[in-house]
């Protein structure tokens, strides 16, 4: 398969965007699908994909249960957004504190659709 | 008559290039006749888009091409993106299509961009006709505004008409350094306007952190141009018309000191601008510059909106720089006069902006039936206020269309029309023109 097509390919786009800082694909009980990360990662931004991971499961249970696409939350100077993606995987997004999250939440939305048809 | 209409997402120019011509371009049976083609502004570089252009030309077969750099561009069928392309390709025999003009000093010589646009349009005999063009946007490098300063000293203050002429000189100095505003598309549209030129939409190619924009014809990219062409037909109908989200109006306020040139606001209600726009917007200064730091502190969800007695509100976006004591503002020279105009601060919001849409698509397509193709130019604040929710006004221009209407939205910024010879210059607003037949009023025949 091209790395131009694909899950990979829609993560890579998603960290090519301005101040974005990784994505992870999740199924809901926190196994990690796909994750692309940028090459130089903090000791806080490990410790945000950590707690993504340990709380997918819960934000994805307020997600289904509040009809919401969309959750950000703010930590370790980090945002995280979560789209949802299909009824088992979120997308997650991982940006710096200078991300514009309006246009940022624009791609993801944009992202989360590709990907569910490749699933 | 054949439209095609897609928009691409990709990290690489190259891939989403080549996927917009695979979607959009081959999906035209022939050579299209005219191609309007939007990449985001992400990309950066001039050559990635010399590249991505010159391909588009090579397989689409022809040159008669314009388009520019937007924050977000989208089309009727698809999501929009911040991270792409949108092309719409158009070959038809009832409407035709003039060769692409260009002028590229239009900071410095706006007179001179309205004889070529002028020149095209004359050209045109059809019934109905329109003239699209595209323009530089804001662009402000880091140390714009510091050459403003002289405009809040003592003398600028009391000697104003000498100030109004200095106002011009760093107008006209940023120019030539390709920055500045847009108010140059105000002049084109009234010189445009005494020469009888009855239709015009535009807008301006921008990146929001106001740094870098670029404008296309064929496979030549231009920093500074004014770049379009006119459609026109006998058989079909050019209908346009342009809102805004009227529905939260906040404070009236007085400007009481000013600088007719590059809208230099020095005092609002009879008080330093500066401190008095951000007190009746109600927020802080550090919260100010947190919001809207990074867009050349341009005021994006809050505008102040003028009104002629008798006439309609017409929207304007604030620059609200810490280090001036006024305002820079995108109103024209010709509305600040004080006895005549009536300001009032309006807030966009998410919803209102959807309705603005809705109204102006609907309003534009009343008289008009079997619609063919829209154009919408849509400021690129409208991205930031609406975030992921910014496909909803396409549903709802796709609802007062029609599902099957094919069309473009261009996120810009500044938008311009001429709408039988009333010119709008404004901001945060949507402007938009669709193709179609007139409606033919149906009558109750007893026989």
């Amino acid at each position: 398969m091209s790395f131009n097509y694909g899950i990979s390919s829609e993560l890579t786009d998603l960290n090519y965007l301005e101040d974005v800082e990784g994505s992870v694909l999740f199924r809901i009980d926190g196994n990690v699908i796909d994750a692309i990360f940028n090459n130089n990662q903090s000791q806080d931004l490990l410790r945000t994909i950590q707690w993504s991971k340990s709380n997918v499961e819960k934000v994805s249970m307020e997600m289904k249960n509040n009809n919401l696409q969309k959750v950000t939350y703010e930590l370790n100077d980090f945002y995280v957004l979560f789209f949802v993606v299909n009824r088992v995987t979120v997308l997650t997004t991982f940006a710096n504190q200078n991300a514009n999250l309006s246009l940022l939440s624009i791609e993801a939305k944009r992202k989360s659709q590709n990907i569910s048809q490749f699933l | 008559m054949q439209i095609s209409t897609g928009t691409t997402s990709h990290r690489s120019i190259y891939q989403a290039t080549k996927n917009i011509i695979k979607d959009v371009v081959d999906d035209i049976n022939g050579t299209p006749d005219f191609v309007l083609v939007a990449f985001t502004s992400n990309y950066r570089q001039k050559e990635r888009y010399e590249q991505a252009l010159s391909k588009i030309c090579e397989e689409s077969g022809t040159t008669n091409i314009i388009g520019g750099t937007f924050p977000g561009v989208a089309t009727s069928d698809d999501l929009p993106t911040t991270q792409g392309c949108s092309l719409m390709a158009i070959k038809s025999n009832e409407i035709s299509f003039e060769k692409p003009f260009n002028y590229s000093n239009i900071r410095i010589n706006p007179k001179k961009g309205s004889e070529v646009i002028y020149d095209a349009y004359q050209k045109q005999k059809s019934k109905s006709k329109i003239g699209f063009f595209l323009t530089p946007g804001p662009l402000y490098q880091d140390n714009a505004f510091e050459q403003m300063k002289i405009l809040d000293t003592i003398f600028a203050k009391k000697f104003k008409g000498m100030f109004n002429f200095i106002g011009k000189l760093i107008d006209k100095s940023m120019g030539k350094g390709g920055y500045g505003g847009t108010l140059f598309a105000d002049k084109i549209l009234h010189l445009l306007l005494n020469q009888g030129v009855e239709n015009l939409i535009g807008g301006a190619t921008i990146d929001l952190d106001m740094k870098a924009c670029y404008q296309f014809i064929g496979d030549e990219i231009y920093r500074n141009a004014l770049v379009g062409t006119i459609f026109s037909s006998d058989k079909f109908e050019f209908a346009q018309g342009w809102t805004f989200d009227k529905s939260q109006k906040s404070k009236k306020f007085d400007i009481t000191g000013f600088l007719k040139s590059s809208g230099y606001i020095q005092n609002i209600n009879e008080k330093s601008a500066n401190k008095e726009f951000l007190n009746i917007i109600g927020i802080s200064e550090e919260l100010y510059e947190e919001a809207f730091g990074n867009f050349a502190y341009a005021s994006l969800l809050y505008l102040s909106a003028l009104k002629k007695p008798n006439k309609e509100y017409i929207p304007f976006v604030s620059v609200c720089h810490p280090i001036l004591d006024g305002v820079v503002t995108t109103i024209p020279e010709r509305y600040l006069n004080k006895n005549e105009i009536i300001a009032d601060f309006f807030t966009q919001s998410g919803t209102g902006i959807q309705k603005s849409a809705y109204d102006c698509a609907q309003n534009i397509s009343k008289n008009l039936e079997n619609l063919k193709f829209g154009i919408f130019i849509n400021c690129s604040n409208r991205l930031l206020i609406a975030g992921d929710k910014i496909e909803k006004e396409n549903i709802k221009i796709k609802e007062a269309l029609g599902e099957e209407v094919p069309f473009i939205t261009l996120y810009s910024g500044g938008e311009f029309s001429l709408i039988e010879n009333n010119p709008v210059y404004s901001s945060v607003s949507v402007h938009g023109f669709v193709a179609g037949e007139k409606k033919v009023p149906l009558k109750n025949v007893v026989f």
